[in-house]
């Protein structure tokens, strides 16, 4: 019987040990279906489970006590706040620089850049939320820098997430600015550059750098070491690269 | 921009939306459904159950469903959304237009079923004496049948108002979270709570219990007294 | 005048049966219809008051109520209902439910006076007795003048000694009104005592049609039986 038990009490610690929780933000959850692929030719034994959300939300989880073992914001700042309050215990380091994008369903002429969001057809705009998604802030900054923001700012429609904006862009809003990773993904693939979607002026905002650490919660599971790893190795940026993110 | 957005958060608005919201809904909803309880309630008809069961719907569907295809369906950049914009210049989606579609969408049964169930409480000869009096159905159902279903009535009015005051999952989805238009108190509450300024949270929450439980307790206090006098 | 001819089908509790009535009502009579349970008086009344539907044609003082195909809503048949559990208008007081009917406050407390009911007038029927409530379920009946009045067992559910006032009171307002009045009752007595005609429905079908006097001599046993 004891041996029952104990038999069984191992595997189940087996079990947990080959898995590895990951808190990805919203910009990124398109890329991760390819990264969770590459990742698991080389960890074949090892599960990921992936919680999304905008980073903002992701982060009041985690210092909540949430069971994440590895964060992937879309900033910063987020990371940063983790690590001083040693809920994290990598310091932050960037494994991607997000890039915005304007998409629209209908086609425009985004040769006027900013420009373009202060016109009459124009009527609905939607960025993400800039109190809890960093492509929000990148956002507002570059309306800000354009000098376009007072004017439009009337017009916005606020997606709790980058990947609720995208939703809006895609629906009932009449433009988005959204991350340019979502436009990779399969049912994106008939907004054409130039046509639908275009990228904003890189000069107008900061570079979204996005850190990653590893969080407390990691600690007795060396598998969320290796997927750390291996966002930073070539492989993985070649595919955050082909998402439209700049890498190093 | 992080201080302008600090005073934006402090103030009423939101507050003031979700009672608007859940005011304008109510009345607009009990208007909307009185024929359609009514109907259900004297009808014997084979469409009856299908009736019923759509009428249901909005209970069992996740909010997110619900706020999806409103989203889709309602949009300017759809056929319905673009009918409705042009011809009469009203916006469906970001609105607060249409987080009054939403919610009635949302909170119809709530005002349907204790409507339906009250009719069909009532003593059908009752209702023949008021047609042998020379009352048409529409006169019968405001001076007879309303009047002898107060508890239901009342039942129906509160629930859908309070129902409707603490929607979130359609208001985010269909609202656009826009200060002073469509971001109500449980959307700046979420967003409050997502950003961690919990202090801010836990009063515009307590603001909204304290809120409620008024409203409500007034309404039972009322039915009470009603009961006491024998009017009900 | 009121000729009536109908044919309807019913599912009664008793099985299924044809209801079939061809007869002539004279202005002012007093006609008691009585019959077993399900015989199909109910649906008789029903059907004259336009609550429910039938083939057939009923005219009243040659205006077409049923026939060609068309049916006159209850709104616009001139008839007073008084149903069996009263159905009085319970949101309202005594004088209400009369007004309600037709906005005639005179005729409305002359009513209420000769049924003694004038003190209650504002009254909310809720708290008021069965015999009370048919009572005022009988003024109400009246408030329309009607061409018609249909009483589907107003006594039935009152005990003997408010049974005889009430009769007193029925026959009070037809001699002062002189209303067409068709009472659907078991109590032999009341028949006997009100009406000057008595039909007898069995099956759907009119089995007897004279004055009381004759019916009850005739068929007696029958009578007896039915009456209970």
């Amino acid at each position: 019987m004891k041996k029952i038990v104990l038999g069984m009490v191992l595997s189940f610690a087996t079990l947990s040990a080959s898995e590895i929780k990951i808190a990805v933000a919203a910009n990124v959850s398109y890329a991760i279906e390819p990264l969770k692929k590459a990742f698991h030719m080389l960890y074949p034994k090892t599960n990921i489970e992936v919680i999304l959300g905008s980073s903002g939300k992701l982060t009041a989880q985690i210092k909540n006590g949430a069971p994440y073992e590895l964060f992937m914001s879309a900033n910063m700042k987020y990371p940063e706040v983790l690590y001083e309050e040693k809920i994290a215990v990598t310091k932050p380091i960037v494994y991607a620089q997000g890039v915005l994008a304007y998409l629209s369903v209908k086609p425009q002429d985004f040769t006027q850049g900013m420009r373009l969001l202060t016109e009459d057809k124009i009527q609905k705009i939607a960025i993400a939320n800039p109190k809890t998604a960093p492509y929000g802030v990148a956002a507002v900054e570059a309306l800000k820098n354009a000098k376009v923001y007072d004017t439009v700012k009337e017009k916005f429609v606020y997606g709790e997430s980058i990947s609720q904006t995208v939703t809006y862009a895609t629906t009932a809003a009449d433009i988005g600015l959204i991350a340019k990773s979502s436009l990779f993904s399969p049912p994106m693939a008939k907004f054409k550059e130039g046509i639908h979607w275009s990228n904003v002026d890189e000069t107008l905002y900061t570079p979204i750098n996005q850190g990653m650490v590893i969080l407390k919660k990691a600690e007795g599971n060396p598998e969320v070491k290796n997927f750390y790893d291996f966002m930073l190795s070539p492989k993985a940026q070649k595919i955050l690269k082909n998402f439209g993110y700049k890498v190093e | 921009m992080q201080e302008i957005l600090n005073v934006i958060s402090l103030d009423f608005a939101p507050f003031i939306l979700s009672f608007k919201l859940a005011a304008v809904t109510t009345v607009i909803l009990f208007i909307l459904s009185l024929p359609l309880a009514w109907y259900l309630s004297q009808s014997n008809s084979r469409t009856k159950p299908f009736l019923e069961a759509v009428t249901a719907l909005p209970i069992v569907l996740p909010p997110s469903v619900l706020g999806f295809y409103i989203l889709v369906v309602l949009s300017p950049n759809s056929a319905v959304g673009a009918f409705f914009e042009d011809l009469f210049g009203v916006k469906l989606v970001f609105s607060f237009t249409g987080l009054v579609v939403a919610s009635c969408f949302y909170s119809l049964p709530f005002m349907v079923q204790p409507l339906q169930s009250g009719f069909e409480s009532l003593n059908k000869h009752m209702l023949e004496a008021s047609y042998l009096a020379g009352k048409s159905k529409l006169q019968t159902v405001v001076k007879v049948a309303l009047p002898n279903i107060k508890p239901s009535l009342i039942t129906a009015l509160i629930i859908t108002f309070a129902h409707t005051v603490g929607e979130f999952g359609v208001v985010l989805m269909v609202g656009g979270s826009i200060p002073g238009e469509t971001k109500v108190a449980s959307v700046a509450i979420y967003e409050m709570v997502e950003v961690m300024e919990y202090g801010t949270a836990h009063i515009y929450s307590a603001f909204m219990v304290l809120i409620s439980f008024i409203v409500l307790l007034s309404v039972y206090i009322f039915n009470h007294s009603q009961r006491k006098i024998g009017v009900l | 005048m009121i000729q009536i001819e109908i044919h309807k089908k019913l599912h009664g509790a008793h099985g299924d049966m044809d209801l079939d009535v061809n007869l002539e009502i004279q202005k002012g009579e007093f006609i008691a219809l009585m019959g077993e349970s399900g015989s199909g008086k109910t649906t008789l009344l029903r059907v004259l008051a336009g609550l429910e539907n039938a083939e057939g044609d009923i005219a009243v003082e040659d205006v077409l109520w049923l026939g060609n195909r068309k049916m006159l809503p209850p709104q616009q048949r001139e008839i007073g209902f008084i149903f069996q559990d009263y159905a009085l208008f319970e949101n309202m007081n005594v004088e209400e439910n009369l007004l309600f009917v037709n906005d005639d406050k005179a005729l409305a407390q002359r009513l209420l006076q000769m049924t003694e009911l004038r003190r209650l007038s504002h009254r909310n029927v809720k708290g008021l007795s069965g015999g009370q409530k048919q009572r005022v379920s009988l003024c109400r009946a009246m408030m329309k003048q009607p061409k018609l009045l249909l009483m589907d067992e107003p006594l039935s559910a009152l005990d003997p000694a408010m049974r005889s006032k009430l009769q007193d009171e029925i026959l009070k307002l037809h001699k002062t009104f002189g209303t067409t009045t068709i009472m659907v009752s078991h109590d032999a007595d009341a028949s006997y005592y009100l009406s000057d005609r008595i039909l007898v429905l069995d099956h759907g079908k009119i089995i007897a049609d004279g004055r009381p006097q004759e019916i009850f001599v005739k068929t007696s046993k029958e009578i007896y039986t039915l009456s209970r």
